[in-house]
């Protein structure tokens, strides 16, 4: 009786040291992207990726030796519930860092929790700047790591007249403004500029199109267009029915990347430019090894080292584009920057993360001490095979989200 | 056997037409060596202007480098001189191979290897100032040459705006061996806009008449400075001229006004069709029978997918997951005309799904709602809610592609205003159901019984009709159509999990617009807000016009608080 | 339904204010974390914008399930509550935003400085929200004068049933076009955020947060004894009439449009109220509060939890509600499953809603009993129980 009692005792110690021991291996990091609603068209990808990278470091020994362990929720689009799911990952998961958000308004409605409860975000989509906080690490391309250089290019291409539509919304009216300034000051008459919006949603761009076509009669005529996701389809088709080409005035898109292209007439785009820090058809080793990775991952998503189950992954026609590797390299520049730091506590991370180089897929990377990364800027003529081709490269660009300091 | 005795002279003519091309290139080339290794600089920019024809982007590479001072020539122990440029890889630092310009191989070293150079060690080909000008303007007029109709169009009348005298003997050359009718009015519009300011007043005046007669609205920028100029300075080329220019302007002003004027005409129709074909199913299901159907937006994307089901089936197969289990369907791969066909399946068969989900709702959810008719709203948006989110699983979150076939793609012009094939497709397909629609109600026993049980259910029923079996019909009807609008919409917009949310409050206005249960009143009311949508948007830009619009259509419900066409009862709350 | 509190409503209701009032509260204030009694500040703010929610639902209710009027446009006056105190709270940001100016960072950055030099950058018609008496005033005077407004033109040509509902639909999705546009001066897209005090007091302290939330539930409580004094008066008698057969009431020589008038004003109101406690919990307020798509879902709340009463509205705001940040955390794929097929299966089984399932349990038992009892009698017998209930649904055609 008394060996029994003795075993059962040894028993439940052990059973506690392995359920603790387990509960040490992992660390809670939370993913705060939309899977209904609007935004999901994009935003579920780069839960995907999320998901991808937790997987490949947790594969090669987590961080710190602890395996990353995922908290997925569904902000579903609507502004409010983002800031209480950011709150609730922060207070309630306590999980380390987030990787999340789309849209600014998203961004922003979650900042003051960040602020508030000393969470760390990454945040990874292409915006207008005029934000810094400290709680928040933009790997995003900012203003002048994408819209400048790609205007810059279209310039020296010898276009004289620019046509800006955008969706009614801040990043739009922020980036054509700060692009306003610059092509004045690039001596572009105030005439040859055109600044069009249309409504979010907007499914009917006949009038728009008419009036493009006018504008580019004299030649030497471009679009930049920050039309947000949905609505490029109905431009672009209209687009190109009115036999308007990328020879006589081409489109620069900063909404399109490769994963936009998967719903977008490709054949009838071909030609028109795209500007980010990176694109899927780079070569370089290392592209090719993420690129076959995510590829073979998809097939059997699954996050090793943890009792996650992975669903709702598309499996068909998947592509990499820059969102998806600037989310990417925001897990890797944490975790080195947690291996830098040995914690996860956030202050000493975040002191840790500036400087942190991450050699990624096209390029390497720093974090900079204004939370914002250097990173190589790709100009891309689109092919019809829904690729970019590079055209231009600049090199090492530090991204500055303030336009007064870049328009001087 | 018979097909390849045909196809065989058809093979043979296109390696006869591909040989003659290489030749030509090879004569091309051999032409621009001459003119780099000749002396003398009047030969050199002779030989440079004859080059304007070559399609080769070799002597395109070799005349940038040349204008660049990048261009050199390898001298070997033995043989000829050859002149090269240097391939140089964007990021590689260090040397680079030498191509030659005369066949595009690599500079080779006598045992046959390839050479490398490095640009500081070499001294450039001369050039000079005549020179570098000639070569500029082969390299402008080499788009000229392309073989696409439509960019050498677009070429020349870029080419044409810079107005450089120089270019004009090229455009007559051109206009002599030019055979695409758009090609050789650009050419003469290029010409003439280049002739408008010649010093010879007789030239001077034909040339601006020309571009009057030619309707040249690429000119109208042009002529509006050279009118005010006339004004300002009357001396400078004489009042006949003057009063020409003034004349012509006036004359392509009006021209471009009507044609603004039919394109708006234009553009408000087919947005009004595009609204009627999104509203139309809508008209019956909630107009007819009073069931606010909010999942409407997501029977029209049954349908859409649907379409994109076909279409992949046509091509090269369809892949899709059903609550996680993937299916991979092969597809019939199908290319050219035989693909197009795809569309016109598709339109029966999104008609045909999209009726079926509509018959699985009444049967499932709506048929138990009928005497509570908001709460069908209810019900349906759970529906919604259900379907959206079916659709991210079975088809990915992402929007898909559907190609537009052959025929919906490019436009038909008409004296410079484009009428594009899918919305002419789209304003046809409008008036095709709208008529189908009207048929089977008023020309049917169905239409018939619809038409009672919808106007008293009761007494339709002891007249004997079976309204169940009504109902359900015609909400698969309404459905179908809904459907049917879907496929018609990814021709025009995109199609993914949320392509029904940026219809239903439009189709729900239309509907109220025109009068709840009168197709008439739909046809009429999205018309209206069709048309007036794109004559405002010119001037008060998107955003404004569609609230405007808006706006509108509240101040017009209160003059008309039951629509555009009432339909009377002697019901009092009807 | 005339008269005074009953006995047993008012238990029910003491009791719910008492544990959502005095005990929850005090739990989250003197029971140290990590107890488990503890309830956190976190779950307090969101508790709180929960009863935002049902103050909005008891608006949409008063409206719908007493007086008929179905609003697809409740979130606006919900909305511009929230900006009006959204506008006091951007002004109380003081220097602490990116820009350290005294005019909020959309403004700095649109060069509103140049545009309003006489203000220093501050639009005139945001000047007065300095104040918070202003600001307090404007949340219930904007939403009820845009209501009158729109009330007024609609009723007065008699648009009713559902030409009323997609009217009230266009309004608000023309408004949340309107505010979309940056130059409309309040933000764009953005919305107003980051807020840092409200009358002194940093917005984001337990103190504040739970302050903000007896607010909320006083203003619930509030509402709901007055929504239960006015349709137990003879106003809301004439109200419930109006939702049954408006012309009779017509013919009988009132003012049905007056009537309406006055709850279209007074739900406005309550809903604007509603937004203004709802924006300082959430931290945000943007124009897609206004999309058509909000007030539907307000409107699925009341179904959920049964209309025509005035718990039932309470209980399917912070049901669904509750359910809904669930879900989003436990299924973040499926959810819209499962809320979905909720709505499916509550329209078709329980059509008077959570609170009406007693009365359709017990329904349910009697027929049970019955035909146990008398299971030859004629279906006739019980079928008229069946319609009896008809009247009581209001519906936008018959």
């Amino acid at each position: 009786m008394k060996l029994n009692l003795k075993s059962l005792f040894t028993g439940i110690a052990a059973t506690a040291i392995v359920w603790s021991a387990s509960a040490a291996e992992t660390v809670k990091v939370g993913v705060l992207h939309s899977l209904s609603g609007t935004m999901a068209i994009s935003e579920t990808s780069l839960k995907d990726v999320l998901l991808f990278t937790f997987d490949e470091i947790n594969k090669s020994g987590g961080v710190m030796g602890k395996m990353i362990e995922p908290v997925v929720v569904d902000p579903a689009s609507n502004w409010p519930l983002f800031a209480e799911k950011a709150e609730e990952l922060l207070v309630k998961d306590k999980v380390s860092v987030v990787f999340g958000c789309w849209t600014s308004v998203s961004r922003k409605s979650v900042l003051p929790k960040f602020e508030q409860h000393n969470g760390l975000l990454f945040y990874p989509v292409q915006y207008e700047g005029e934000e810094l906080s400290k709680n928040i690490f933009y790997t995003a391309e900012a203003v002048n790591q994408q819209a400048i250089p790609a205007v810059a290019y279209m310039l020296a291409e010898g276009k004289k007249k620019f046509y800006l539509v955008g969706s009614d919304y801040v990043y739009p009216r922020t980036t054509n403004k700060i692009l306003k300034k610059y092509l004045q000051m690039k001596g572009i008459p105030e005439s040859d500029i055109i600044e069009i919006y249309t409504p979010f949603g907007h499914t009917d761009y006949q009038t728009i199109v008419a009036q493009i076509k006018k504008f580019a009669g004299g030649g030497n005529a471009c679009v930049i267009s920050t039309l947000n996701g949905d609505t490029n389809v109905p431009f672009f088709k209209e687009f190109a029915n009115a036999g308007l080409t990328s020879e006589n005035c081409p489109v620069v898109s900063f909404s399109i990347s490769e994963d936009e292209f998967r719903g977008l007439p490709a054949k009838q785009l071909a030609g028109h430019l795209g500007c980010w820090t990176y694109f899927m058809s780079v070569k370089t080793p290392e592209n090719d090894k993420f690129v076959g990775d995510f590829m073979s991952w998809i097939k059997d998503p699954k996050v090793t080292g943890t009792s996650y189950k992975v669903s709702g992954v598309d499996p068909k026609g998947r592509v990499t584009c820059s969102p998806m590797n600037l989310s990417r390299m925001g897990v890797h520049l944490w975790k080195q920057a947690v291996e830098k730091a040995g914690s996860f506590d956030v202050d000493k991370v975040r002191v840790a993360l500036i400087g942190q180089k991450f050699k990624g897929p096209v390029a390497e990377v720093t974090m900079q001490e204004n939370h914002h990364l250097i990173n190589n800027v790709f100009i891309g003529e689109t092919l019809p095979t829904g690729q970019f081709k590079v055209i231009k490269t600049f090199k090492d660009v530090a991204a500055e989200p303030f336009s007064d300091m870049f328009l001087k | 056997m018979k097909l390849l005795l045909f196809l065989c002279p058809l093979l043979l003519a296109v390696a006869s037409v591909s040989s003659r091309a290489a030749d030509a290139t090879a004569k091309f080339r051999a032409t621009l060596v001459e003119a780099i290794l000749s002396e003398d600089v009047d030969k050199q920019v002779e030989l440079v202007n004859q080059l304007v024809d070559a399609e080769d982007e070799l002597i395109a590479r070799g005349l940038t480098a040349w204008r660049a001072s990048e261009l050199y020539v390898h001298s070997p122990a033995s043989g000829a001189k050859a002149p090269f440029l240097l391939d140089v890889q964007p990021g590689v630092v260090g040397d680079s191979k030498g191509i030659r310009l005369f066949d595009g191989t690599p500079v080779l070293d006598p045992t046959g290897k390839p050479l490398t150079f490095n640009a500081s060690s070499l001294t450039p080909v001369d050039n000079s100032s005549k020179l570098r000008k000639a070569i500029k303007t082969a390299l402008d007029l080499f788009a000229i040459g392309n073989r696409d109709p439509h960019l050498r169009r677009d070429a020349v009348t870029k080419l044409g705006q810079a107005r450089i005298a120089e270019y004009v003997p090229f455009f007559e050359r051109r206009m002599k061996i030019e055979t695409d009718k758009e090609v050789i009015r650009s050419l003469g519009e290029a010409v003439a806009l280049t002739r408008a300011t010649d010093a010879d007043p007789k030239v001077r005046l034909g040339a601006i008449s020309q571009l009057g007669e030619l309707r040249s609205i690429n000119s109208i920028d042009f002529l509006r400075e050279l009118d005010t100029e006339c004004k300002l300075n009357p001396a400078k080329y004489g009042e006949d001229t003057g009063r020409l220019v003034h004349s012509v302007v006036l004359q392509l002003e009006n021209y471009i006004r009507w044609g603004t004027l039919v394109g708006t005409a234009f553009r408000g129709v087919s947005l009004s069709a595009v609204l009627l074909v999104a509203a139309l199913g809508l008209a019956i299901t909630f107009g007819l029978m009073g069931v606010i159907n909010m999942a409407h937006g997501e029977v029209m994307a049954v349908g859409a997918y649907t379409a994109y089901a076909v279409q992949c089936l046509f091509g090269n197969g369809l892949l899709f997951s059903i609550f996680g289990y993937q299916v991979s369907l092969k597809g019939a791969g199908f290319s050219g005309g035989f693909f197009d066909v795809y569309f016109l399946v598709a339109l029966v068969a999104s008609f045909v799904t999209a009726a079926l989900v509509g018959l699985g709702l009444e049967r499932g959810i709506i048929r138990f709602l009928y005497k509570r008719p908001l709460e069908s709203l209810l019900a349906t948006w759970g529906v919604s809610l259900v379907l959206q989110q079916l659709f991210r699983h079975t088809f990915g979150a992402a929007n898909v592609q559907v190609d537009a076939p052959g025929f919906l793609q490019g436009s038909l012009v008409v004296s410079d205003i484009a009428f594009a094939y899918n919305r002419i497709f789209i304003i046809g397909f409008a008036v095709f159901i709208v008529f189908g629609a009207w048929l089977l109600l008023t020309k049917t026993s169905l239409g018939l019984q619809i038409r009672a049980v919808m106007q008293n259910r009761a007494m339709a029923s002891c007249l004997g009709v079976r309204t169940d079996r009504v109902n359900m019909m015609t909400f698969a009807l309404g459905s179908g159509l809904a459907g049917v609008a879907g496929a018609c919409m990814s021709q025009i917009a995109n199609v993914g999990p949320s392509l029904g949310q940026s219809y239903i409050v439009d189709c729900f206005m239309i509907v109220v617009l025109g009068g709840v249960g009168n197709l008439v009143g739909t046809v009429s009311a999205s018309a209206g807000v069709g048309v007036t949508n794109q004559v405002l948007e010119p001037w008060l830009g998107a955003v404004l016009g569609k609230i405007t619009v808006l706006v509108a259509i509240i101040l017009f419900l209160q003059w008309r608080p039951s629509g555009l066409f009432v339909t009377r009862s002697r019901s009092l709350d009807g | 339904m005339a008269g005074k509190f009953s006995q047993r409503e008012l238990l029910i209701v003491g009791l719910l204010a008492f544990i959502g009032l005095v005990l929850l509260p005090c739990l989250n204030a003197f029971v140290p974390a990590g107890n488990p009694l503890h309830v956190s500040t976190f779950a307090l703010s969101v508790y709180g914008k929960y009863l935002t929610y049902a103050v909005l639902a008891l608006g949409v209710n008063l409206l719908w399930g007493y007086t008929g009027i179905l609003s697809l446009g409740q979130c606006l006056f919900f909305s511009l509550g929230g900006y009006a105190l959204g506008m006091y709270l951007m002004l109380q940001i003081g220097k602490l935003g990116q820009y350290q100016k005294e005019i909020p960072d959309f403004m700095v950055f649109l060069e509103y400085e140049a545009k309003y030099p006489a203000t220093g950058g501050l639009p005139a018609h945001w000047i007065p929200f300095r104040n918070f008496g202003f600001a307090a005033l404007m949340m219930i005077v904007v939403p009820a004068v845009v209501a009158y407004g729109f009330g007024f033109l609609a009723f007065r040509s008699r648009i009713k049933g559902v030409y009323f509902s997609i009217l009230s639909q266009a309004l608000t999705y023309a408004a949340s076009l309107m505010f979309f546009r940056n130059d409309f001066t309040f933000g764009g897209n953005n919305g107003l955020t980051d807020f840092k005090f409200i009358l002194g007091h940093d917005i984001n302290s337990p103190v504040t947060k739970r302050t903000l939330y007896i607010c909320s539930g006083l203003l619930l409580l509030g509402v709901y004894v007055f929504c239960r004094w006015i349709t137990s008066t003879r106003f809301g008698m004439i109200q419930r009439a109006i939702r049954d057969s408006e012309n009779r009431v017509l013919f009988s020589g009132y003012a049905t449009a007056n009537f309406k008038l006055f709850v279209f004003v007074a739900a406005a109101i309550i809903a604007g109220l509603g937004g203004a406690l709802f924006v300082p919990q959430v931290g945000i307020i943007n124009p897609s509060e206004m999309s058509p798509e909000k007030s539907l879902e307000a409107i699925v709340w009341v179904a959920v939890g049964g209309r025509g009463n005035l718990l039932g509205p309470i209980i399917g705001a912070i049901g669904i509600n509750s359910l809904k940040s669930y879900a989003t955390h436990a299924f973040a794929e499926q959810w819209p499953y499962v809320l979905g097929l909720l709505f499916i299966f509550v329209t078709l089984f329980m059509p008077k809603g959570v609170v009406g399932l007693p009365a359709q349990f017990r329904e349910i038992w009697r027929r049970f009993k019955n035909r146990n009892q008398t299971a030859d009698l004629p279906k006739a017998v019980i079928a008229p129980t069946a319609e009896a209930e008809k009247p009581l649904q209001p519906t936008g055609k018959e």
